[in-house]
């Protein structure tokens, strides 16, 4: 469960970024947040990553309040995400498996959970015969999907895609966000997707956020691109 | 509870070290060289020290008696000098000890200086050494006056003293601004090799943070980079600094023949030696790494 309770974000400079904000998702949602550049949906997504904090509101994932959340316990918060970049942000000289695994290491997990959960995650995202594969041999579907890989590794209850298809031709696209929607729906995983790509949006007919200057103007369930 | 791997860890930190070779090499290099220079000041006060305290009571005055005054004539001089203020203790040195003294110290290396000699060509001596340092001037002159009771020359080590301990403080004083300078080399080296370290696995460390890796599990094997640093500098320093001390005990020493010079075995003090090269490579590894993370791993 997203909660944001009237937030607005102005940064040092002035801007303001996010104006008195109020959006709910529920557990399981999948939700387009659409706009133009500068609509404040990076603003958007960087408080839900808790890279930049709210100037005021209340910004609430599950238990976590994001205004006052220590940065003790960021990382902690940060488990309980997926993140999906436009440049996938793979490691050129990890293979596949150690691209997945190294988000599993990174929190701690023990080696042997590790080595049974990888093969599992990449089944998911239909890799698995390229574990060994370094990323320069995929084409960019398939890295989006390592990355994919990578942010279901520590099971999160929230997958955040960030412009996932922005890189990608109109059918690596189409393939990629069928695996988000499925992922949403096999798992029961809440899936943001910030995107502008108008197509897609209006393709999968799911609920879609259209936010401007700030504001959201628009909200609706199996809405189309603002 | 979830264990982060030490192994893992510090694999990574050796990774970081080879990954920047030319600063690694070069933190290395400036540490060792920090230290040696370090090393080296600390083993000169040491032996200083020791040199001093083996000169004896440096504020002792020895007064050399006339060649031809008898046996009843030293000893009246001798009482009259215990009659003076501020004499603490008098010694007296016989023409016999005086000469087996000598002999003690030169005859194995100048055996001819001693062959148709003996005693006779030594003059006795009192050593006296005085209550208060402070009237040892005084005293001096008192003795000086005996000149005509039968004193032949009063022979006094304050002076060489006073010198030996200004050397000792320019040595201290020149070892602490060397220090204070090298240790701040040595961090600024560090310093930037750790910064390379995190711009190379920046983007590392930004997917690390995204998943929920903690400010530790990502700074741990930068710090132990810097301990790596650290212990390698300190140890190859202190094989070093054994090998030069050796040298200059054994070789330089003993071809010049400075034999006022007596240098303590490095044996005595290799383990305090290796202990604080290793405690200040590792303190200087464990300060530059942190620096070098506050400034460039913040959130």
């Amino acid at each position: 469960m997203i909660d944001f309770e009237n937030v607005s974000k102005v940064y040092p400079n002035g801007t303001v970024a996010l104006d008195g904000l109020n959006l709910h998702i529920d557990d399981g949602e999948f939700v387009f947040i659409v706009g133009a550049s500068g609509a404040g949906k990076s603003t958007l997504m960087k408080l839900l990553l808790r890279e930049e904090k709210v100037t005021s509101g209340s910004l609430r994932v599950d238990e976590f309040e994001l205004s006052k959340l220590s940065n003790y316990k960021v990382p902690y918060y940060r488990r309980r995400l997926g993140v999906v970049f436009q440049d996938f942000r793979l490691f050129q000289n990890k293979s596949v498996a150690e691209n997945v695994s190294f988000a599993m290491r990174a929190i701690g997990e023990p080696a042997k959970l590790i080595r049974r959960r990888v093969p599992a995650i990449l089944n998911v995202v239909g890799l698995q015969d390229k574990a060994k594969n370094f990323p320069r041999e995929l084409s960019g579907g398939e890295q989006q999907r390592v990355a994919m890989a990578r942010a279901l590794a520590n099971n999160p209850g929230l997958i955040i895609a960030d412009e996932p298809t922005g890189n990608l031709d109109p059918m690596l696209s189409l393939e990629i966000m069928n695996l988000l929607i499925r992922i949403n729906k096999s798992k029961n995983k809440t899936v943001i997707v910030i995107t502008h790509e108008k197509n897609l949006v209006d393709h999968f007919q799911q609920r879609v956020v259209t936010l401007n200057d700030g504001h959201i103007v628009d909200d609706r369930v199996g809405g189309m691109f603002g | 509870m979830r264990r982060y791997s030490l192994t893992y860890l510090i694999g990574q930190s050796f990774k970081g070290l080879w990954r920047n070779g030319v600063m690694s090499v070069a933190s290395i290099l400036v540490l060792l060289s920090c230290l040696i220079v370090m090393g080296t000041f600390g083993l000169i006060i040491y032996n200083l020290n020791d040199n001093l305290a083996s000169l004896g009571d440096l504020n002792s005055i020895t007064v050399f008696i006339d060649m031809e005054k008898t046996d009843e004539e030293i000893q009246s001089i001798g009482e009259s000098i215990s009659r003076l203020s501020n004499v603490k203790n008098v010694e007296y040195i016989s023409k016999a000890e005086a000469f087996e003294r000598q002999k003690a110290i030169y005859e194995e290396e100048y055996p001819y200086f001693f062959q148709g000699v003996d005693e006779t060509i030594y003059p006795a001596s009192y050593v006296i050494t005085c209550d208060d340092n402070a009237h040892f001037e005084e005293l001096r002159l008192e003795l000086e006056k005996m000149k005509d009771q039968g004193v032949s020359k009063v022979r006094y080590l304050a002076d060489a003293a006073e010198t030996l301990e200004s050397i000792k403080n320019g040595v201290i004083y020149i070892f602490t601004w060397f220090m204070a300078i090298l240790f701040f080399v040595s961090l600024f080296v560090i310093i930037n090799t750790i910064k390379l370290a995190v711009s190379y696995r920046k983007q590392e460390i930004s997917i690390m943070r995204y998943v929920g890796a903690t400010n530790w599990f990502i700074m741990l094997p930068f710090i132990f980079e810097g301990i790596l640093i650290g212990i390698i500098s300190s140890v190859s320093a202190f094989f070093i600094q054994m090998y030069l001390y050796g040298f200059i005990e054994s070789s330089f020493l003993a071809e010049y023949n400075i034999r006022l010079v007596h240098i303590l075995p490095f044996d005595n003090v290799k383990y305090i030696v290796l202990g604080a090269f290793l405690a200040i490579g590792i303190f200087t590894g464990i300060v530059g790494s942190s620096i070098s993370l506050r400034k460039n791993l913040k959130a």
